[in-house]
């Protein structure tokens, strides 16, 4: 009995590796959703430099397209929501709402306006790997780029992409290693755990009428 | 003299690790019920009044006076010149990342810092300093290398900008050990620092604007940018493999993690 019981961390041992035998070979094939999802950024990427060497477009016009670009290319809801954290719980079903239409305004509307002053540095995709995805019916990817706003230093950037059938989406972009949806989950946590759902509400409703203002 | 010096400088050092020690030892655990959302207490900031206080002098204070000498001196700096003073500033960080990336056993940076630092001085002299790779080592790093791996209560210093318990004790440490103050006096190692600050707010004078400007709260977004790039400088990448990935589904609403995280 002893012996057998000794036995089977060995026989575990050749189990696991057998294993790792027949799915070594699978590993080493780049899947779809993968390739998908590299293909998925290097378009939005051309897009980008395309709306941006139309000299014809105003300044208006351009921040238009890469709002449209920003909320097509993002998952804003599940950003959104990721960014609420574990106040999402405490705000109400109108709160979320207004909460929805307000993050999108502000932040696109932030980002658009940041993307479109980038004024076609070179950008290349150095490598996409699987990652954990949030949902089991989802695929995630991590798509590595470098950036060169300096011709010497260039600038990682890395996208994370979610993938559901035909679906892609960016749920986070990491600058030089630091997450934006991150950044701004803790910047909104702060602001509510001072002044609650509500005061969240307020201060991006002042944003938000301070771009229509402008 | 030479010796008597060298056994002030590492006894003084010897000094400051045990201070370091001792500090980074009251450092609390982290208290993360691990959703990965954020709550009141994973931001590990107890004195937050007066962290809020102190940043708010710091913002004064770069307003004031390190945001205009910064502009001038990006605006009014013959390139060739300014590109020179970055490249020598990086360079006079060098020993310090030496020296740190051997006490984290990382020999092949320690490897790479000391032939960068060489080719770098012959370089000088012909007035072309070659650019590479930027992994800047610091005593804090090295201290998490070595099981610190939390930093602490997060401290705003006055005028030194974002920190944590176990990187100002670090900073302090780094001030005794660094090879360049040993060799040239504390004096350049302050120059290097103020230099440093002039030569890389004048950087990223367009960045800080727009920060400033679009976050809600400006002191909570200098928090989780300090927290996530030492993270990054830790791990030594810049790809974030070191943080928890956000696991960020595409929808808000159907999400399973709803009944997870109520728990």
């Amino acid at each position: 009995m002893t012996l057998r019981m000794d036995r089977i961390p060995s026989i575990l041992v050749s189990i696991l590796m057998a294993a790792a035998l027949l799915v070594a070979p699978a590993a080493a094939k780049t899947e779809d959703y993968v390739v998908g999802a590299e293909k998925f950024i290097q378009d939005l990427a051309d897009e980008a430099v395309n709306a941006l060497s139309q000299a014809s477009l105003s300044n208006e016009n351009r921040q238009e397209i890469f709002r449209d670009m920003l909320s097509e290319g993002f998952a804003i809801p599940g950003i959104a929501r990721f960014v609420m954290g574990r106040y999402w719980r405490e705000a109400s079903a109108d709160e979320r709402d207004e909460y929805f239409h307000l993050f999108e305004d502000v932040i696109v509307s932030l980002w658009a306006n940041r993307f479109s002053e980038y004024s076609g540095q070179e950008f290349r995709i150095t490598e996409a790997i699987p990652a954990r995805s949030a949902r089991e019916d989802e695929k995630a990817v991590l798509v590595r780029s470098l950036f060169w706003t300096d011709p010497n230093n260039p600038v990682r950037l890395d996208w994370r992409v979610a993938n559901k059938g035909d679906v892609y989406k960016i749920t986070d972009v990491l600058v030089a290693g630091v997450s934006m949806a991150t950044t701004y989950r803790d910047e909104f946590s702060a602001v509510m755990r001072r002044n609650g759902v509500a005061g969240l509400l307020t201060e991006l409703r002042n944003r938000s009428s301070d771009i229509r203002t402008n | 003299m030479r010796y008597l010096s060298v056994r002030r400088f590492s006894r003084r050092a010897l000094r400051a690790f045990v201070l370091t020690a001792a500090l980074a030892g009251c450092a609390s655990a982290p208290n993360d019920d691990g959703s990965g959302l954020a709550g009141p207490n994973d931001v590990n900031d107890p004195l937050e009044t007066v962290n809020r206080l102190v940043f708010s002098v710091n913002v004064a204070v770069d307003t004031l006076v390190l945001q205009p000498v910064a502009v001038t001196y990006r605006d009014l700096m013959w390139p060739p010149i300014k590109n020179n003073i970055h490249n020598l500033l990086l360079n006079a960080r060098l020993p310090l990342t030496f020296l740190n990336a051997i006490l984290q056993g990382n020999f092949s940076h320690a490897e790479q810092t000391a032939s960068r630092f060489v080719s770098n001085m012959v370089l000088l002299w012909v007035g072309d300093v070659g650019p590479g790779e930027e992994q800047p080592e610091d005593f804090g790093q090295t201290l998490a290398r070595w099981g610190v791996e939390d930093g602490g209560p997060y401290i705003m210093l006055p005028l030194l900008g974002p920190s944590n318990l176990r990187d100002g004790a670090g900073r302090v440490v780094d001030f005794f050990i660094d090879p360049l103050g040993a060799v040239a006096g504390s004096t350049v190692t302050v120059g290097r620092a103020a230099g440093g600050a002039v030569d890389s707010r004048s950087r990223n004078v367009d960045e800080v604007r727009d920060l400033q400007a679009s976050s809600l709260d400006y002191y909570a977004t200098v928090r989780s940018l300090y927290r996530q790039q030492r993270q990054a400088m830790i791990e030594n990448s810049t790809d974030g493999s070191g943080q928890p990935a956000p696991t960020i589904s595409i929808d808000a609403f159907t999400s399973s993690d709803e009944e997870a995280a109520t728990n």
